[in-house]
């Protein structure tokens, strides 16, 4: 009985809304918001970093890894198995309260750049091929240089068209050893 | 009428697509003949025809668009040509899917969702009613200047894990180059702005210009923002500016790799 009131004084409220309004139409059609979104994906500005002590930049370990992922776009896209210390994807609960896979983000610096054994590569960003006896060899460049492009490149070009790596949040300080330890060594 | 219309667009579409033929290096033999074959037969030539008629059926065609948008049906193309557009009595600057989601609410009907299938093609019918024209977005009409001014600022907005904007990818200064064997197109220049909805080989459907936004979005993990929501129109409104600023011609159905 309740429930039946309740219900005819919704259908006549609805009724009297919808002829009420029903010139208005600023609210007729989807406008999802943005901006909030935008906000949230923000990132902090430019900042200086300094190459940690702990980056062992002649580890074999550390050079597979930022070889596997400068080459890489994703775990989802990547075909060879990840070397030692690195993951394609991590499992987590999904909003259906299933395990899922995260696939992991890599670098993708191919879509950019030339390197010893690319395939596919890009030209937007220098071609880093020959990279150890042309730019650290001959000290026109040095690893503090290389960490510092890859994690905020916005430190000495503000207009830069590369990607920022480490301010994002993307990649962790070690990562961007790995990153760099590959760059500077001998291919 | 409806037929040389679009057999206009698709001549347009042609000449533009030959001319940007050899850049297309993304892709392979095969995929090339088969492109070429497509460009004599435009597989969303049967999505635009689909939503010309649902169209008619649901909303009354034409002539209740122009009335709807105080109109002749004469000056419709033109005035189509202008979109993303201030419709006063929407209260914002819409696109044209909006304008039928509101004219499917007035006539009491239930709104087909903005991402759906069925309102991508309707859009593209109804957008494929202006082809020939060249765009027309009126920016001293302020509401659209606003548009305007926010859909450069979105364009130009670093985020995202990788901290990119589009214009990271599609500023002048690298156009040409190329990103993982894809060559950046000038967005201008290809008429994005004149030529979306467009038939995309690589996802096998019918893509509007904001569903194609969100493609490059997703790839440089910018987060995805949702369709008819003000940044994405007023990105519309710029990358159309874009193209009508090189007084490129409406070609709907475009077809793009
Ligand atoms: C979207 C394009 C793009 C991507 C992706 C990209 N780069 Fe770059 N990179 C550039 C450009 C452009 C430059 C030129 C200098 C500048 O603007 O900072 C550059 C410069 C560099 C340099 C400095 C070269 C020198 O000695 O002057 C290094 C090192 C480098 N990138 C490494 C990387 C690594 C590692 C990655 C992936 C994590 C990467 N880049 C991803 C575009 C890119
Ligand atoms: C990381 C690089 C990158 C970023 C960032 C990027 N794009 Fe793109 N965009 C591309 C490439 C590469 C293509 C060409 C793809 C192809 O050939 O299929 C493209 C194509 C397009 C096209 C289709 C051009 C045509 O054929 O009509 C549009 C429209 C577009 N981008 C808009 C945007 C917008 C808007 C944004 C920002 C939200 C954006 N892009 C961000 C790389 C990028």
């Amino acid at each position: 009985m309740h429930t039946k009131i309740k219900c005819l004084a919704l259908t006549a409220t609805l009724f009297l809304s919808a002829s009420l309004y029903a010139v208005d139409l600023t609210k007729a059609y989807d406008m999802p918001d943005a901006s909030k979104m935008i906000k949230k994906d923000l990132f902090p500005e430019a900042k200086k970093y300094t190459m940690p002590k702990s980056c062992n930049l002649n580890d074999a370990a550390a050079i597979a890894r930022g070889k596997y992922m400068f080459h890489n776009l994703n775990g989802k896209k990547a075909k060879k198995p990840a070397p030692e210390g690195l993951v394609k994807f991590t499992m987590k609960k999904g909003k259906d309260g299933k395990m899922k896979k995260k696939f992991k983000q890599f670098g993708n610096c191919v879509a950019c750049h030339n390197i010893e054994g690319a395939k596919g590569a890009g030209n937007i960003g220098p071609d880093l091929t020959g990279y150890k006896a042309n730019f650290i060899d001959t000290k026109a460049r040095d690893a503090q240089f290389v960490y510092q492009k890859i994690a905020d490149p916005r430190i000495d070009n503000p207009n830069t068209h590369m990607t920022v790596n480490l301010t994002t949040g993307l990649f962790t300080p070690e990562e961007i050893c790995d990153f760099t330890a590959y760059i500077v060594s001998k291919k | 009428m409806k037929k040389t219309l679009l057999s206009l667009a698709f001549l347009s579409t042609m000449a533009m697509l030959q001319l940007n033929a050899g850049e297309q290096f993304a892709m392979s033999d095969s995929d090339r003949a088969m492109y070429k074959e497509m460009l004599e037969n435009n597989p969303a030539d049967i999505y635009v025809e689909e939503g010309g008629e649902m169209f008619e059926e649901n909303l009354g065609g034409e002539e209740a668009l122009a009335k709807f948008l105080g109109v002749s049906e004469k000056e419709l193309p033109k005035y189509i040509a202008g979109f993303p557009r201030y419709i006063k009595k929407l209260g914002n600057v819409v696109g044209i899917d909006q304008v039928l989601q509101a004219m499917q609410v007035e006539q009491g009907k239930k709104k087909t969702k903005l991402k759906s299938g069925k309102m991508f093609s309707m859009l593209a019918y109804v957008k494929s009613l202006a082809n020939d024209e060249v765009p027309n977005i009126d920016t001293t009409e302020p509401h659209e200047k606003e548009a305007y001014e926010l859909g450069k600022k979105t364009f130009m907005t670093a985020r995202g894990g990788r901290g990119l904007s589009c214009n990271s990818c599609h500023s002048a200064d690298i156009v040409g180059q190329v990103l993982r064997t894809q060559p950046l197109p000038d967005l201008g220049e290809v008429a994005s702005g004149a030529t979306w909805p467009a038939y995309r080989m690589t996802k096998s459907s019918l893509r509007t210009p904001q569903r194609r936004f969100q493609g490059c979005m997703k790839n440089a993990l910018l987060k995805v923002i949702p369709i008819g929501s003000k940044e994405m129109v007023a990105l519309e409104v710029y990358v159309t500016k874009l193209a009508q600023e090189k007084g490129k011609k409406i070609a709907i159905p475009g077809l793009k790799r």
